[in-house]
C-alpha cells in the first residue's frame, strides 16, 4: 500500500434496492492536491461522497486512509478521522450565529462547569475566517449572509473540525463569477496549508482553474483519472457523456408565427414597472438580466403566483386577468419554477403522481380519479422526456438532479398549451443533460409552443433565443433580435448605471 | 426488475418504464392497519377478561352508541392533519352548535326540524371561520388560531345558555342517539356510511389527491395549479359540519345540553386520528386506519366503563394510548410492526 495517498478507494460498490449507484469505482487522493471529480448528474458522485463520509457504508470495496484500511460507520466517524464535506445545498442553521454554525456539534465548553465558552469560540471563528481572507463577523446571523458567504462559513467549519480531507460538492453552482473567484482563492489556500480537496463540479472553468487531477465517473462506473493538462476538453466530454457532443445548441428550425401574447405596461410596486413585450407562436424569447432584476417576478405574475398592480395582458388578442396559477394553466400557460425541489416537485411522491398532479382534472371524471389514465399519462410523458428510472412508481427523491428536472418538464406537458415559461431550466444540470434539455426546448418551439426562457447564462441566451429581453432593476432596458445580439450589448443593457447592484 | 431498453435515432438510451405495480404479500401485510387490528383484538380480549358482560353481540352493538358520536369528526380531522394543520376547536364547535339548537327550540320557538338544520349550519360556520382565519393569517399556526376559536366558541355557548341545561326535545329527536334500523343502531349505520364517503373522497378523488399533495409540499402544489387555500377552507368547513353532526347525536343521546358538553372531544378525536396512522407531519394517513382506531379507543373506554372505572381514569388511558400511537413508529420494533 502506497503511503503517498491520503485517501484511496478500491473497488467500491454501493447498491440500493434495484439500483447500482456505484459499480467498482476507484479513487486516489494525494496530500495537498485538488482533485476534480466530474460526471453527469446521476453518475454516482453524490453517492460516492456519502460513502467517503460514512453516510452509506459500501456493499463491497476497501477504503484506505493514509494507507490504513478503515471503515466508517457514521458521518461522525468520518469527521473524527478528518474528513469533512461541504454539500451542494448548504445545510446550516439560518437563525443561529456564524460562530454557532461553525462549532455546531463540537462546541468548546468549560471542563468543569460545562459552560459554553462563547468568547473563545467567537475568537477562534474570527481567526479562522480571517485566515480564509474573509471579513464575516462571527456574531452575524447565518441567514443574513449571501450564499457565497455561507459557503465560506461551511469551509470554516470544516477547518475547525481539523479536517485534512475536504470534499466540496458543486460549491460554485449558486455563485457569481466574482464570488467563485474568491472561493477559488480560499480553496487554493487550503491546499497550500496541506489539506487535500475533492472538488465536484459541472463547470469546466472550475476544474481548469483549480484542479491538478481529474477523475470521471459515468453511469455509476469509474472511467479514468488524468492530469488536467494531459486530457483535451473534447476527450473529457467524451469521457463524461460517452459520446461526442458536436454542438451544444440545436440548429434552429422553429418558425415564428402570429402574435400570441402581448404584455402592456405591466407593473407591480416594488418589483417591476413598464413591462411591455410580445410573444409569438413558435418563438423562444430569452429573458435575461442580473439576479434580482425582476425577471422571475414578471413571469410569476403572468403565471398567477403573484398579481400585478398595473398594466394589461392580452392572450390571442383577448384581454385576460390572471389571478391564480390554475387560471393561467386553463388559459394554456405553464411555468417551470427555478427551485425544482421546493417549488417543482413533491419529492417523496412517485414520478407518476408528480406528473399527474397538474393534470388531475383531465385524469378524472366528475372528480373521480382514474388510476389507469394516470399511469398511462405518466408513462407516456416520462418516456417522452427520457427519465432514467425503473418504473413510474419510483420516488422522485431517488432520482438524480437532471432526471428530477426531466420530471418537472414532463409536468408541463400534461395538457394542450400555448406558452411555456422556463425559469433557469438548466440550473444545476450537467453538460449532457443540458444539451438534452436544449433539444427538448427547441422541439417544443418547433411544435408551435411559445417559450419564455429566463436565464442568467449568456451562451444559453445567445444560443437559444429568437429575441432577447434584457431587464435591469425591474425595467426592460433592451429588446434585441438574436442576429443583432452580442454578449457585450446584453451585458451593457443588464448592468446598472448606479453600480449598486451586484453582478450576477 | 426487467425492462427493455433500446436506442432511439439520436443514440440516447430509450427506456421503457414499468407502469404496473407488483402485488406482494409482504407489502400487503406490512401495513400499519394490521397492527391496529392486532391492538383491537387485544382490547377485545382484555375487556372480555375483565367483564363478563362485554363480549356478546348486544353489548358490542349498543356499546358503539356511547362513543360513535364524536367519531364523525375523526375523518375531517384526518384530512386536516394530512394538510399539516390541526383543529382543536371542534369540541367547542360541538358545544356551540348544540346550545344554539337547544336555545332555538326552547327559547325562540323554532320547530325542532329547523333547529336540527341550524345546528349543522352553525357547525359549518364555525369551521368556515377557522378556515378563513387560517388562510388569511398564514404566518400563524393552526394550533394558535383554533386555540383562539376554541375559547371563543365555548365562550359564546356560555353566554347563550349561562351554565344552564336545556332539554325537553320532542320524542322523535331521541332517534339520533337511541334509534335502531333493522336492529342496528342508527349511529353505527350512519358512521359506516360517512366513513365510506370520506374514504372514497380521500383516496379516490382528485380532491383527496390534492389534500395529500398540499400536506407534502404546499408550494409545489400551488405551482402545479392546486387551489391550496380553497381546499383548506373546504376541509375546515367539513370539520365544522361533522362537529354539528356530533352535536346532534350527543344532544339526542343525553336528552339535554349544557355549554360544557363535548369537553376535550378534540383530544379524543386527534388521538383517534393519530392512532389510526395519520401523520402530524402531513401527507400521510388512511381512512380505514382511523376507523379501526375509533373502535379501539371507543371499546377501550366502553369496556373500562363497564367495570366501573371512573371517567377521570379513562383520561389516563386515552393519554397513554395517544403517546403510544405517536411513539410506537419511532421505537425500533421488528420490521413487521413499523408504520409505513
Amino acid at each position: 500500500m502506497s503511503e503517498e495517498y491520503v485517501l484511496e478507494l478500491k473497488g467500491i460498490t454501493k447498491e440500493f434496492p434495484g439500483v447500482k449507484a456505484l459499480d467498482n469505482v476507484h479513487f486516489r487522493l494525494k496530500k495537498g492536491e485538488i482533485h476534480a471529480l466530474m460526471g453527469e448528474n446521476g453518475a454516482g458522485k453524490s453517492t460516492f461522497i456519502k460513502v467517503i463520509t460514512g453516510v452509506h457504508p459500501p456493499n463491497a470495496g476497501e477504503l484506505f486512509l493514509n494507507g490504513k484500511n478503515v471503515q466508517f460507520t457514521s458521518p461522525l466517524d468520518a469527521q473524527k478521522n478528518g474528513i469533512a464535506a461541504i454539500y451542494q445545498h448548504v445545510t446550516n442553521y439560518p437563525d443561529l450565529s456564524v460562530t454557532e454554525n461553525i462549532f455546531m456539534g463540537h462546541e468548546k465548553v468549560h471542563k468543569g462547569t460545562k459552560r459554553l465558552l462563547w468568547k473563545e469560540m467567537h475568537a477562534e471563528a474570527r481567526a479562522i475566517l480571517q485566515d480564509l481572507g474573509s471579513s464575516i463577523d462571527p456574531k452575524e446571523e447565518m441567514g443574513s449572509l449571501s450564499v457565497a458567504q455561507q459557503q465560506i462559513v461551511e469551509i470554516a467549519k470544516a477547518i475547525s473540525t481539523n479536517a485534512k480531507i475536504i470534499i466540496m460538492d458543486e460549491p460554485t453552482a449558486a455563485l457569481t463569477a466574482r464570488e467563485s473567484e474568491e472561493l477559488y482563492k480560499i480553496t487554493e489556500r487550503l491546499r497550500d496549508q496541506g489539506a487535500s480537496i475533492i472538488f465536484i463540479s459541472h463547470r469546466f472553468e472550475d476544474m481548469y482553474r483549480l484542479a491538478s487531477q481529474v477523475t470521471v465517473f459515468r453511469d455509476s462506473k469509474y472511467i479514468g483519472t488524468w492530469g488536467v493538462n494531459d486530457i483535451s476538453h473534447e476527450q473529457l466530454i467524451v469521457a463524461m457523456v460517452g459520446r461526442e457532443i458536436t454542438q451544444v445548441f440545436p440548429t434552429k428550425t422553429n418558425k415564428k408565427g402570429e402574435k400570441i401574447l402581448e404584455v402592456k405596461e405591466l407593473g407591480k410596486i416594488g418589483y417591476y414597472a413598464d413591462i411591455s413585450f410580445t410573444l409569438h407562436k413558435g418563438e423562444i424569447l430569452g429573458l435575461t438580466g442580473l439576479v434580482g432584476a425582476g425577471r422571475t417576478e414578471v413571469c410569476q405574475s403572468l403565471f398567477g403566483i403573484t398579481t400585478y398592480d398595473r398594466g394589461e395582458v392580452f392572450l390571442k388578442g383577448k384581454k385576460v386577468k390572471i389571478r391564480d396559477p390554475k387560471e393561467s394553466m386553463n388559459l394554456g400557460i405553464r411555468y417551470l419554477p427555478e427551485d425544482r425541489q421546493l417549488q417543482g416537485l413533491v419529492l417523496d411522491w412517485s414520478i407518476g403522481r408528480n406528473i399527474a398532479l397538474p393534470a388531475l382534472k383531465e385524469l378524472s371524471r366528475k372528480g373521480w380519479l382514474s388510476e389507469k389514465k394516470e399511469a398511462s399519462l405518466a408513462k407516456r410523458l416520462a418516456e417522452k422526456v427520457n427519465v432514467k428510472a425503473n418504473s413510474i412508481f419510483d420516488l422522485v427523491s431517488s432520482l438524480s438532479g437532471g432526471n428530477q428536472q426531466k420530471v418537472s418538464v414532463a409536468k408541463l406537458l400534461t395538457a394542450d398549451l400555448d406558452i411555456i415559461i422556463l425559469d433557469e431550466p438548466t440550473k444545476g444540470v450537467d453538460v449532457g443533460a443540458k444539451s438534452a434539455i436544449y433539444e427538448i426546448i427547441h422541439d417544443l418551439a418547433v411544435q408551435g409552443y411559445s417559450i419564455i426562457m429566463i436565464s442568467s447564462e449568456m451562451p444559453e441566451i445567445l444560443g437559444m433565443s429568437d429575441r432577447i429581453v434584457v431587464m435591469r432593476e425591474g425595467r426592460i432596458t433592451k429588446i434585441i433580435e438574436q442576429k443583432d445580439a452580442t454578449q457585450e450589448g446584453i451585458l451593457e443593457a443588464a448592468m446598472s448605471e448606479s453600480k449598486k447592484v451586484e453582478i450576477g | 426488475m426487467e425492462h427493455k431498453t433500446e436506442l432511439d435515432n439520436q443514440g440516447y438510451i430509450q427506456r421503457s418504464l414499468l407502469d404496473k405495480k407488483e402485488f406482494t404479500f409482504k407489502g400487503f401485510f406490512l401495513q400499519w392497519e394490521w397492527m391496529l387490528v392486532i391492538i383491537l383484538i387485544a382490547v377485545m380480549i382484555i375487556n372480555a377478561t375483565l367483564s363478563p358482560y362485554f363480549l356478546n353481540y348486544p353489548s358490542l352493538r349498543d356499546g358503539t352508541m356511547t362513543f360513535l358520536d364524536k367519531a364523525f369528526i375523526v375523518f375531517p380531522m384526518a384530512m386536516i392533519m394530512i394538510l399539516r394543520d390541526i383543529d382543536i376547536s371542534v369540541g367547542s364547535t360541538v358545544a356551540l352548535s348544540s346550545v344554539v339548537m337547544a336555545t332555538m327550540y326552547n327559547s325562540l320557538g323554532v320547530p325542532m326540524e329547523l333547529a336540527v338544520v341550524i345546528c349543522l349550519v352553525v357547525g359549518a360556520l364555525c369551521g368556515l371561520i377557522n378556515g378563513l382565519l387560517i388562510i388569511k393569517f398564514k404566518e400563524l399556526s393552526a394550533v394558535i388560531i383554533t386555540l383562539g376559536t376554541m375559547i371563543l366558541y365555548r365562550g359564546i355557548a356560555y353566554v347563550i345558555l349561562e351554565d344552564q341545561a336545556s332539554g325537553n326535545f320532542p320524542e322523535w329527536f331521541g332517534f339520533f342517539g337511541w334509534g335502531y334500523v333493522y336492529g342496528t343502531p342508527f349511529v353505527l349505520i350512519l358512521f359506516i356510511c360517512v366513513a365510506i364517503v370520506f374514504g372514497v373522497i380521500l383516496h379516490k378523488s382528485t380532491f383527496g389527491r390534492e389534500i395529500f399533495a398540499i400536506g407534502k409540499n404546499p408550494t409545489a402544489s400551488r405551482f402545479s395549479g392546486v387551489k391550496v387555500d380553497r381546499i383548506k377552507v373546504i376541509v375546515f368547513v367539513l370539520a365544522g359540519l361533522m362537529a354539528g353532526v356530533t352535536a346532534l347525536f350527543l344532544t339526542s343521546r343525553m336528552g339535554s345540553t349544557r355549554p360544557n358538553v363535548a369537553n376535550m372531544y378534540e383530544l379524543d378525536v386527534i388521538a383517534m386520528a393519530a392512532l389510526g396512522g395519520v401523520s402530524t407531519a402531513g401527507g400521510k394517513g388512511k381512512i380505514i386506519g382511523t376507523v379501526i382506531a375509533v373502535f379501539i379507543i371507543g371499546y377501550l373506554q366502553y369496556g373500562l366503563g363497564l367495570i366501573n372505572i371512573p371517567a377521570q381514569t379513562l383520561l389516563i388511558v386515552v393519554g397513554a394510548l395517544l403517546i403510544f400511537a405517536v411513539a410506537l413508529p419511532k421505537v425500533r420494533l421488528p420490521k413487521i410492526f413499523r408504520k409505513k
